[in-house]
């Protein structure tokens, strides 16, 4: 995709971190953006403003799914949902992070000899 | 791609009010979940909604951004353009309404062109596989007979050894008399080979087509119903099956009714196996007995054997029939035929060639006439942006892009182009049966043309492209225009000299393409004014003609040709009557044969050929044609006595001068007695001059030496012939009721049916040609009076420094007559190139005939300054003091 290949590595990150977010299960977009502010213990804060954008191409990629449900407050909520190929897309990610970070870790360990 | 995906695409296209919705409500969820959960720990319910949205950011900016991501921003902005236009354009109704009509004349001329172009140019033939049809042809090159037709022998003789063409089957037309409860019919027969429509793939309506062996000589008679003949004659009552009908003295059995299909050569109104016909039933009876050439009358179709062409089954075709010629020298020698020549030939083109090339010419002429039409639009279109200049320069100023700006004004120029499509579509299907009848005159394949998808496809695409070609011109001359406007506030909605230069290129080019039709109509109303003032050479007035059809199992055809006669002279009000083969200006080829004349070698270099026709003694009376010398035919002219002659002017020619009465001359074929000249008469059109440009050298025999064999019959009357038509019937009857009398007509009419298929040509041209020049001097009459618009202050100084009102006006009417001038020199010139074309439609009338051009010249130019003094007197007009105060 065209559009893909434009995403910085920021928003490469939080599509990452959305499909990590709902391998968990089914959520709706606030529950996207609580999850990842709790568990990074408040370390990542995701812009709400690109949090839909994001959504909907990850939905148009064919990676997640939307349903209309509803949520704990008894409110109608779209709720996402990781795909087959998703799952697939999570894996090919979570490698790809885990390489990059060691590579980043291993430079930031250099030691002067 | 999965489903579910394409699903979501499609979606945000044709439900974009529920996405959007659905996207509003997700965001509404998310702020409200954030403010819950900011009350939660203690906020204030103002102050944490608050909270809540600053944290989220621009609502409006997160939904673009999702429309962006699920492509909708292109239809949201053509959703919001399409609005816009049909806004606008309801605005200035003069405007839309004038670009729509100059459209839709446009694209329905080519849209009922096209369905022409189609229907019987491109698509196959509704044969199975028709494209491997093919037509076999012999002609004697020697003897110049161009159809030799196939006979029976060599019919056999290809399907026994021709290997490239397979399942050969005959067909032959004759004209017989059927009894259908008791009333006798004269029916059109198409005498066929029993496999002839499974060959083509044609299935019956109703009933069977003919089986295997009902070609057979001695099979039982049976019969199928065109499908016309059969709505006709029968109210498409399907219980036609089986019903016996009396032809012939036999009984022929109905098995099957035909769907409408092409009819080649011709329409019949019912086809039977050869074994029905006598005549051709009887001439294979006797061929044992020898005759090569017997019945050689047939059309031979047939079906390429895989791989092979017309082209390349030619050769082996060529070869088969120098067979035959050699074999069978004597029987051919009789026949006149030498130097046989075979060949194939593909059925569509044998079925279309009459109307190739009229065809492509129409079409062309209706593309040009589009052409005209989008420059007109874009003309016009050009003008509303100028107005527009100060809207333009205004939403430009608010952030349009000129890109925005275009899409805008494109969009504008689509929706005129769909309308006017639709519009022009209307038109095509309305006037498409008139077209119809047209076409019919030049081919049998009409019954394809319809408005099919194809053609629709080609109408929206052709509207499409010129909402594109008009739109695009002023859209790309907006850029600098709103930078202007913006400096000089909008005030001043001036043309750019940059778009008055477009402006006029364009009126140029619509003069030139307008003047290169009206050159083509020019040239055929020449040819059509030619064509009816060439003389005749024979008063045509008051003389009624009809086909009869002898049965002469009841009566000799010499007397019953002498007893007719005197019948029909005997009823008060006939000045004289005749029979004959010839009736002048129908549709009869003249025959080419080669004779001699006693006495007078044939000098080298000089073809003496003549044209034979059948006539009675009375037929140059009826025809009031005075006789240069001899006498008439009389009775004494029998078969016993000398045979006798008379001949035309152009065939005394070839007597040196001498006078021919009294001499000899003889058909050079074997078993063509001399003939004595006994008369000659001047020149006359016989054939319709664009058939014969020339008068062909003509001899006519009496009809008592033809075996009293002629078929037709004139008569001349004192007052009105169609109220002699029930006397003369009557007469005819009186000798033999069951003779069925035909196309009766006077030779007025028949003249005129002659020249109905030119004169609907010329129509045509002129009409387009007339929508292209009214099309053109709108335009420029609008062109002009934009400009007239702009210099007003100019005008408005000139006159108040004493210009005189003349002075303005030759200076308007000047500017007008240099566009059309330029315009004309550059159409004369594409005129001359291109008239080359219509030569064959031309009678006795050069493509560089100088008083086509001339004419259309002045013709143009007088209309131009016309429909620029409208404009021009406005100048005149114009007050100096307001003028000078308007800005």
């Amino acid at each position: 995709m065209a559009r893909n290949s434009r995403t910085d590595l920021l928003q490469g990150t939080l599509d990452m971190l959305i499909l990590k977010t709902l391998a968990l299960g089914p959520q709706h977009g606030w529950g996207i953006s609580q999850r990842i502010q709790q568990v990074s213990q408040d370390v990542l804060q995701v812009n709400q403003g690109s949090l839909y954008p994001a959504l909907h191409r990850l939905e148009l990629q064919g990676w997640i799914a939307s349903d209309w449900g509803v949520s704990d407050t008894n409110r109608q909520a779209k709720f996402y949902r990781l795909t087959r190929t998703g799952q697939k897309q999570l894996q090919a990610e979570t490698d790809n992070w885990a390489r990059v970070t060691e590579a980043v870790a291993r430079i930031m360990n250099m030691t002067t000899s | 791609m999965t489903p579910r995906t394409l699903w979501q695409r499609l979606r945000s296209i044709i439900r974009p009010s529920t996405v959007n919705d659905e996207i509003e409500r997700e965001i509404q969820f998310h702020l409200d979940m954030e403010a819950e959960s900011r009350q939660l720990a203690g906020a204030d319910p103002e102050q944490a909604r608050r909270e809540a949205q600053r944290r989220f950011g621009g609502r409006v900016q997160a939904r673009e951004q999702v429309h962006d991501v699920r492509g909708m921003t292109f239809w949201d902005q053509l959703r919001q353009d399409i609005r816009f236009g049909i806004r606008t354009l309801r605005r200035s109704k003069g405007y839309t309404a004038a670009a729509v009509a100059i459209l839709a004349l446009g694209i329905g001329a080519n849209t009922a062109m096209f369905s022409v172009l189609h229907g019987v140019l491109l698509e196959p033939l509704p044969f199975a596989d028709s494209q491997e049809l093919v037509l076999i042809e012999q002609e004697g090159r020697q003897s110049q007979v161009v159809q030799a037709g196939v006979s029976i022998p060599e019919l056999f003789g290809y399907r026994e050894r021709l290997t490239g063409v397979t399942d050969l089957v005959e067909y032959h037309s004759m004209s017989f008399t059927l009894l259908n409860q008791g009333e006798p019919d004269r029916v059109d027969t198409g005498v066929v080979s029993a496999n002839f429509f499974d060959m083509l793939g044609i299935r019956p309506l109703h009933g069977r087509v003919f089986l295997e062996h009902e070609d057979d000589i001695g099979a039982e008679a049976v019969l199928m119903l065109s499908h016309q003949y059969w709505v006709e004659k029968f109210g498409e009552d399907p219980n036609v099956i089986g019903k016996v009908l009396e032809m012939n003295n036999r009984p022929h059995t109905v098995v099957g009714v035909l769907p409408e299909f092409p009819e080649f050569p011709r329409h019949n109104d019912v086809y039977m196996p050869t074994s029905a016909c006598p005549f051709r039933s009887g001439a294979e009876q006797q061929l044992p007995a020898g005759g090569h050439r017997s019945f050689a009358g047939l059309v031979v179709l047939g079906r390429l054997a895989p791989g092979a062409t017309a082209a390349s089954v030619t050769p082996e075709l060529q070869t088969i029939a120098s067979a035959f010629e050699a074999d069978y020298e004597d029987d051919y020698i009789q026949a006149g035929v030498t130097g046989l020549a075979a060949s194939a030939k593909p059925l569509h083109d044998e079925l279309t060639e009459d109307v190739q090339a009229l065809t492509w010419i129409l079409s062309g002429v209706t593309l040009l006439v589009l052409l005209i039409a989008c420059a007109n639009v874009a003309n016009l279109s050009l003008a509303r942006t100028t107005q527009r200049q100060r809207e333009l320069a205004v939403r430009a100023a608010l952030g349009a892009g000129r890109g925005r700006l275009i899409r805008q004004l494109l969009t504008e120029s689509l929706l005129i182009a769909i309308v006017g499509g639709v519009l022009g579509i209307a038109l095509a299907w309305v006037s498409l049966d008139l077209l119809i009848d047209f076409v019919a005159r030049f081919t049998a394949r009409t019954g394809q043309i319809n408005i099919d998808t194809t053609v629709l496809g080609y109408s929206i695409a052709a509207a499409l492209l010129s909402g594109l070609a008009f739109g695009l011109v002023p859209a790309l001359s907006t850029r600098r225009n709103v930078v202007n406007s913006m400096r000089t506030g909008g005030a001043q909605s001036g043309d750019t000299p940059g778009r008055q230069y477009v402006r006029s290129t364009l009126v140029v080019a619509q003069v030139a393409v307008s003047c290169v039709l009206l050159v083509g109509a020019g040239l055929l109303i020449e040819s059509a004014y030619r064509l009816a003032a060439e003389p005749l050479g024979f008063r045509g007035d008051r003389v009624l003609t009809a086909a009869y059809f002898g049965n002469f199992s009841q009566s000799q055809p010499l007397e019953f040709n002498a007893r007719m006669l005197d019948r029909v002279r005997a009823i008060p009000g006939v000045l004289a009557a005749a029979t004959t083969n010839a009736v002048p200006q129908t549709a009869i080829t003249p025959g080419v044969f080669a004779f001699e004349v006693e006495g007078r070698a044939t000098p080298a270099g000089v073809r003496r050929v003549t044209d034979p026709n059948v006539a009675s003694d009375g037929y140059f009376d009826v025809l009031e044609i005075d006789r240069i010398s001899g006498r008439d035919f009389s009775i004494g002219d029998t078969a016993d006595a000398p045979v006798v002659a008379i001949i035309n002017a152009s065939m005394a020619k070839h007597w040196d001068g001498a006078d021919p009465v009294g001499t000899r001359f003889r058909v050079e074929l074997p078993n063509q007695p001399w003939r004595t000249v006994i008369g000659v008469v001047p020149d006359f059109r016989l054939y319709s001059a664009d058939q014969e440009v020339e008068v062909p050298a003509q001899y006519y025999s009496p009809v008592t030496q033809n075996n009293g064999f002629a078929g037709r019959i004139m008569v001349r009357t004192a007052g009105e012939p169609m109220t002699f038509v029930p006397a003369i019937k009557e007469a005819i009857h009186s000798v033999d009721p069951q003779t069925p009398i035909e196309e009766v007509q006077t030779l007025a009419d028949l003249r005129d049916e002659r020249q109905a298929s030119p004169r609907l040509t010329t129509i045509l041209l002129v009409l387009f040609a007339g929508v292209a020049l009214t099309i053109t001097l709108v335009g420029l009459a609008g062109v002009i009076g934009t400009s007239v618009n702009q210099r007003t202050r100019e005008f408005g100084l000139r006159l108040a420094l004493g210009a005189s009102p003349r002075g303005v006006l030759s200076l308007v009417l000047k500017q007008g007559l240099i566009l059309v001038g330029v315009g004309l020199v550059v159409g004369v010139a594409g005129a001359f190139a291109f008239s080359e074309v219509l030569a064959a439609y031309l009678y006795n009338t050069p493509t560089t005939d100088l008083s086509a051009y001339v004419g259309v010249v002045v013709v143009f130019l007088v209309a131009a300054a016309v429909a620029c003094l409208g404009p021009a007197r406005r100048a005149t007009s114009i007050d100096p003091l307001t003028s000078l105060k308007s800005d």
